[in-house]
């Protein structure tokens, strides 16, 4: 006891030391954390997209020494998608000088986002978050390219509509969804979709605790007969959902996913019969690119890497949209470096950088990713760009492109976009907005 | 040596019923009051206070109204985090409905919304007993936290479902929001949780905690000297529920900034729960050790490894701590089954007579 006791009020000294003395960062590098999850409810498909984006960043370490000889100081805050672990996180990385911060949960982004205005660290929300944060007026440090969910939404109904949703007049389509903010966000859009296109919409909640066991909602579809299920899933509900299709033999090309569905991981779970499922993608996989021709050589090869490689992650949609991700967040490092004539850049510049990518082909091409991304550009009023996405389709081992490039119907989602933004901005007083931005 | 009790004589029965009967216990209270209050907002930092200290204090808030209930008088309860939730959202209306409203008043009114709803769920205790009433509940925690997600009137019909903090004003400084200093939240909470702590101090030693401990230690004998077990009960449900829905409406006021509706379901409330059992049941002192161990340690291990340079990946650093956090609890628990508070009085016990044991 004696001794537990001496050992308990030293290492309660240890600890106590360590939680105030904070490292200090590096004079030639910038700090990019990631508020990761590999742990967690959500960690299946957490950890690809991870992996993609930490092996980019080691990659141009490893191959040009960084940008302009600025070492990226990619670095992982683990929160397991936990919202309280969050804010730790987002505390920890403030205080050791990080220069963007990447949420990852709808939850972490709903409790930073208002704090991003105070602290003047940009968000970067690649495909998730508010679809609002498109109006970079309003939300002046958040950045949510090349697509938002609302985005996503009208892309999915228009190719199920065959590009006229006027074709789904007195069709059911549900809305297989997490019963979370994240799931809920497209909601609004749809609704209004479907009253002035006439179909019906039928949201069906999948609740946090459900997420492995959706008896009950393949029931209601199998009842409902929808023509059409559409699936905002995250984490262990993409495979729960895909299997329970497979069970209730719901036709497989009548399903579709956002781009978080879109896992190989969950697919390969059922194999042939996923066969004709499809998956919304603003990124398309090309392991034969440069880019990732270099990170296998570089960071794979050697023993860099934290992928699996037995069950062919490398050639995983999320794994190398993890790569698109990072390569979106460098490429603002990039401009802001370049603009500013700044090696080392901080948050303000960086947001400028963001702010200003210009993603267009030849730049694409340049990086050696071309075809892996839609080009697409963003501005002080439009932080989303709009890029547009592809259908990828599951072939019963991989997914393969299915589409042209899709593009969303602006006409719809702009409008209610601005009235969402400014709700948010009413909501939060005093709030600024950038008014130097035509 | 430093707890010398020789000296210090009792004369009356009043000063041996004193609240702190060791002059010592008193200046350490007084140093901890003083480090809370002055020391460690002048030097903690910004992470230390809205990751470690404001948490740990609120925390502490929820595991002391759990504590009336379960530790002194003896009703087990699974729906702790639920009852955090009606605060919550309580407060969020209010603020929402009368804006110009007087932060800590909607922060004490929120509480009778909880108590109120506590109140509700107590009643089954007038029955059911023990493990059966945990049950019961358990019901309020699924039924609550069902009810946030689909009464999108307490959200104000937000899209996303959620509830979000905006800045609330209180004598012209921001206290609340995104704006807010961390160290005015910092004394937001300190002082709602030092005034709350105080009520319950006195209210447990007086005639009502009394109450509450003959009908925890034996129901049916506490009805034969003439005590009323509903009016009991209730008064514990009640005075739980509104300490919990405060520390509901810090929670999401004072710390988290926005919050959705699983926030509050079950994990949080064994969270509280535990705080609550490692700390010691039916005392006071113990849930802000509890918290601090469940609470802040974790935090505190996360920053050890970059504090001494070691570069462990963020994702192993978080199974490791999960490893060490169960050990710790195992150990403690094995150490001393009652609880911190209680390995704190043995400790002080053998404090007053170092160095000369029997």
């Amino acid at each position: 006891m004696r001794l537990f006791g001496k050992l308990a009020i030293a290492s309660a000294i240890a600890v106590a030391g360590a939680a105030i003395a904070l490292p200090a960062s590096a004079e030639d590098s910038v700090k990019l954390p990631n508020l990761s999850y590999r742990t967690g409810p959500f960690a299946a498909t957490g950890i690809p997209l991870m992996n993609g984006q930490r092996d980019y960043m080691l990659m141009l370490n490893e191959r040009d020494g960084g940008i302009n000889g600025v070492k990226l100081g990619y670095e992982e805050c683990e929160t397991g998608y936990n919202t309280e672990k969050g804010v730790e996180c987002y505390e920890k990385m403030k205080a050791e000088g990080a220069i963007v911060t990447q949420p990852w949960s709808t939850g972490i982004t709903l409790q930073v986002l208002p704090k991003s205005n105070v602290d003047k660290i940009p968000i970067l929300a690649p495909g998730y978050g508010f679809s609002a944060m498109q109006d970079g007026k309003t939300f002046q440090w958040a950045f949510n390219p090349p697509a938002s969910y609302w985005d996503g939404a009208s892309m999915i109904l228009n190719s199920i509509a065959d590009g006229n949703l006027d074709n789904l007049k007195g069709k059911k389509v549900a809305f297989l969804h997490l019963d979370h903010p994240f799931g809920k966000e497209p909601i609004p859009l749809l609704e209004a979709l479907a009253a002035k296109h006439g179909f019906t919409l039928l949201p069906i909640p999948v609740g946090l605790k459900e997420m492995q066991n959706q008896s009950a909602q393949w029931l209601q579809i199998r009842r409902e007969r929808p023509d059409f299920v559409v699936m905002w899933g995250w984490g262990a509900m993409n495979a729960g959902a895909i299997t329970e299709a497979v069970k209730t033999k719901y036709p497989m090309n009548q399903f579709v996913g956002i781009w978080w569905s879109g896992l190989d991981g969950d697919l390969k779970l059922v194999g042939d019969a996923g066969k004709g499922y499809r998956s919304l993608s603003w990124s398309l996989p090309n392991s034969e690119s440069k880019i990732m021709k270099d990170i296998k050589q570089l960071v794979v090869e050697p023993g860099h890497s934290l992928i699996n490689r037995d069950a062919g992650e490398f050639e995983w949609v999320f794994y190398q949209r993890g790569v698109m991700i990072s390569l979106m967040l460098a490429e603002g490092v990039k401009t802001a470096q370049d603009h500013f004539d700044a090696k080392v850049i901080n948050a303000e510049q960086l947001r400028w950088g963001l702010e200003n990518l210009k993603l267009d082909d030849a730049r694409l091409k340049e990086l050696g990713a071309d075809g892996m991304l839609p080009p697409f550009s963003t501005s002080c009023s439009n932080h989303t760009g709009h890029s547009g996405a592809w259908m990828l389709e599951w072939d019963g081992t991989k997914f393969v492109q299915a589409s042209d490039l899709l593009q969303a119907d602006r006409a719809a989602i702009d409008p209610i976009a601005e009235k969402a933004a400014k709700e948010y901005a009413d909501a939060n007083q005093p709030w600024p907005v950038n008014g130097e931005c035509k | 040596m430093l707890y010398r009790t020789a000296g210090q004589f009792k004369t009356s029965y009043h000063a041996d019923h004193a609240l702190f009967p060791v002059r010592q216990d008193a200046w350490l209270l007084g140093v901890i009051l003083v480090c809370a209050f002055v020391v460690i907002p002048a030097v903690a930092s910004e992470f230390a206070i809205n990751a470690l200290l404001i948490p740990v204090l609120i925390y502490a808030l929820a595991a002391l109204g759990l504590n009336i209930l379960t530790g002194y008088a003896g009703q087990l309860s699974l729906g702790t985090g639920a009852f955090m939730g009606v605060g919550a959202y309580a407060c969020y209306k209010i603020i929402t409905i009368f804006p110009d409203l007087n932060l800590v008043v909607a922060i004490a009114l929120s509480g009778f919304f909880s108590a109120a709803v506590g109140v509700a769920f107590g009643l089954p205790s007038l029955r059911i007993k023990g493990f059966y009433l945990a049950i019961a509940t358990l019901a309020a925690q699924f039924f609550l936290v069902w009810l946030f997600e689909k009464w999108s009137w307490l959200y104000n019909y937000n899209a996303s479902g959620a509830i979000q903090v905006a800045n609330v004003d209180m004598f012209g400084i921001t206290v609340a929001g995104p704006n807010a200093a961390p160290v005015t939240q910092y004394y937001f909470v300190l002082g709602v949780v030092a005034v709350v702590t105080w009520f319950a101090i006195n209210i447990t030693r007086g005639r009502i905690g009394r109450v509450w401990k003959s009908v925890r230690d034996m129901d049916i004998a506490a009805e034969l000297v003439g005590i009323d077990l509903m009016k009991a009960k209730l008064s514990a449900f009640a005075v739980s529920s509104y300490i919990v829905g405060i520390a509901g409406a810090l929670f999401v006021f004072l710390w988290r900034g926005a919050a959705e509706p699983n926030l509050f379901d079950i994990p949080l409330s064994f969270r509280v729960l535990f705080i609550a059992i490692i700390g010691g049941l039916g005392s006071i002192m113990g849930n802000y050790l509890g918290a601090i161990l469940i609470v802040a340690l974790p935090v505190m291990l996360g920053t050890l490894p970059g504090a001494f340079g070691l570069t462990i990946a963020s994702a192993t650093v978080e199974h490791l701590n999960v490893m060490i956090i169960g050990a710790l609890i195992i150990f403690f628990l094995i150490v001393e089954p009652h609880g911190l508070a209680r390995l704190w009085a043995i400790i002080r016990e053998k404090l007053i007579m170092w160095p000369f044991p029997h």
